[in-house]
């Protein structure tokens, strides 16, 4: 089962529609989590949704407890959270994104995608990583092939992966075939 | 009744009625054998009572009417702040006992001409209008809301007759989704072009407005299109609302039946172009109208994104009760259907003061001035009216 915690945002449900692709989803908001079901969840999702990581302290437990053992997938807000959690920091950007197309590209060799692939995507972001970004075992695997804002990130030994932009938006091509291949890993 | 005159027959007889365009005319529901004042407490019993029967329905087996911005916030548990208000009911729903059909061609003079009262007040000047936008962009900036919608109203005291307005408005502007009411202490007067919610059976779908063009000579429909495929902002805008939309349906449709039908097309009106898309799905087993409702209402076109967060930023802002402003108008049939729109370009007399209420959207790359322009371009259809 795979459990999304919603932060209250508009974009939710269809993350909640691409993932019932795959395995059966509970949904909750990340402030009437129930606990149990948590427990039993094979992937924790964290959600999009409006503010900063760190308006979100509930979340940001949840994943401080569950990394290394659930698998963890980040979106938008959620990517940053999982940033947010392993200290990186999270600011505002001079150009924003929201309802924006873009082209990004993978560019590791570590990432579960092919190096120079590139993807089509849907980004609603006003806030981004900022960077030089370390934490161990996290790698940044694509980025904006227009402006090389972090796009993804991967940890493929606690099996953490992160989007800055939207998989479940109409506007990212293939956005199924991403999810599908993190979910199977 | 002869059908001919049937709308000065209705005006003469003063009793209530309400208008509704229907997809080759308009239907006008009257008779009404009851009328619920919706309040927070009795909403979901309300509602819960409509869905009566799978059976085969008479055609006045429904209920017909409205429920304004204040009780859909409440229903999805989002409070508003004490506000200035005309004290206007939350909601009114009708049960018609007859319902006639009309053509597009609506024929009313009013027996005595009346002068209008043409001079509006605004309720918010361009000044506190661009601080109020610089205040949201700041939002965006720090990702509390990713677009947002500023209201501001045009009022002032006037006797109107409805009918003559919505017979005028009809001529020039015969918008999908008009509709008027007509009530002892107050009737509504709209050319709403925008349906949020079309259900029959298990389908529904929602079709969002989010881009607007002024009409102008030189711009023909194919070249309004052209217009918003090259403007980025616009774009953008839409593509949100779009997503938007998709999600709110998924709350309540099957997995993977949410599908866009028709994207980004233009629509054109009186004064203005529209970029509009057409999103439906599939309802899943269990879900109730309330459900419905709570899931798609407000309609998130007319508010801005994500939903729960641009609702509180702006209810903390607003000084002034939007009354029925992008609530919801519409019926629900005793076997479940349902079809309501969104109130926008509407007009409200309500014990004799007239309201018009507009919004349009700060995104990141808009402008004061131009939204301020846009806002009057909305209302003009409606303000002229009062000539």
């Amino acid at each position: 089962m795979i459990y999304i915690i919603d932060h209250k945002d508009s974009f939710t449900h269809n993350v909640v529609h691409q993932f019932s692709n795959f395995d059966d989803v509970q949904c909750d908001d990340y402030n009437q989590v129930n606990q149990t079901l948590l427990n039993k969840a094979n992937v924790i999702v964290l959600s999009p949704g409006p503010g900063n990581p760190k308006d979100y302290p509930i979340t940001s437990n949840i994943y401080n407890h569950y990394k290394g053992k659930i698998k963890i997938i980040g979106i938008c807000l959620g990517f940053q959270q999982i940033l947010y959690c392993e200290k990186g920091r999270i600011i505002q950007q001079n150009k924003i994104y929201h309802g924006y197309q873009s082209n990004i590209k993978v560019i590791s060799n570590n990432s579960l995608f092919k190096k120079g692939k590139n993807f089509r995507v849907g980004r609603y972001h006003s806030l981004k990583l900022k960077e030089p970004f370390r934490a161990k075992n996290f790698e940044i695997t694509m980025r904006c092939v227009e402006t090389n804002v972090a796009m993804t990130i991967e940890n493929n030994i606690d099996k953490i992966y992160g989007f800055q932009f939207h998989p479940e938006s109409f506007l990212t091509i293939n956005g199924n075939l991403l999810i599908k291949k993190i979910l199977s890993t | 009744m002869n059908k001919k005159n049937y709308l000065e027959e209705i005006s003469r007889l003063k009793k209530p009625f309400i208008i509704y365009k229907s997809i080759k005319g308009f239907n006008l529901y009257t008779d009404f054998s009851k009328k619920i004042v919706l309040t927070n407490k009795n909403i979901k019993d309300f509602v819960k009572k409509i869905n009566l029967t799978k059976f085969k329905i008479k055609q006045t087996d429904l209920f017909i009417g409205f429920f304004g911005y204040e009780i859909l916030n409440n229903l999805i548990g989002i409070k508003i702040k004490k506000q200035r208000s005309l004290n206007f009911p939350k909601g009114i729903f009708y049960k018609p006992e007859t319902i006639i059909k009309l053509s597009n061609n609506l024929n009313y003079k009013p027996k005595r001409s009346i002068k209008y009262n043409k001079f509006f007040k605004i309720n918010l000047n361009k000044k506190s209008y661009s601080d109020i936008f610089a205040k949201f962009k700041k939002k965006i900036r720090s990702g509390e809301t990713y677009q947002i919608k500023i209201c501001t109203k045009y009022k002032n005291n006037s006797k109107i007759d409805p009918l003559d307005f919505f017979c005028r408005l009809s001529k020039t502007n015969l918008a999908p989704e008009a509709f008027m009411i007509k009530d002892k202490n107050y009737s509504i007067v709209s050319c709403s072009p925008e349906n949020l919610i079309n259900k029959r059976g298990l389908k529904i779908t929602t079709k969002p407005i989010a881009g607007t063009l002024k009409k102008n000579k030189k711009i023909n429909k194919k070249k309004a299109l052209s217009f918003f495929q090259k403007n980025i902002k616009e774009t953008k805008e839409h593509n949100m609302i779009v997503d938007m939309e998709r999600s709110d349906l998924s709350k309540i449709c099957i997995p993977g039946s949410v599908k866009i039908l028709k994207k980004k097309i233009v629509e054109e009106y009186k004064d203005l172009y529209h970029y509009v898309s057409l999103i439906g799905g599939i309802i899943k087993k269990n879900i109730k109208t309330i459900d419905i409702i709570k899931a798609m209402m407000p309609g998130g076109s007319v508010i801005g994104c994500p939903k729960i967060s641009t609702l509180n930023l702006l209810n903390n802002q607003e000084r002034e009760n939007r009354n029925i402003y992008t609530g919801s108008f519409g019926y629900i049939k005793f076997n479940g259907d349902m079809k309501f729109n969104i109130i926008i370009r509407s007009l409200l007399n309500y014990k004799n003061n007239s309201e018009i209420a507009v919004a349009s959207g700060v995104v990141v790359d808009s402008n004061p001035t131009n939204e301020f322009n846009e806002n009057f371009i909305k209302a003009k259809a409606i303000i002229d009216l009062f000539q």
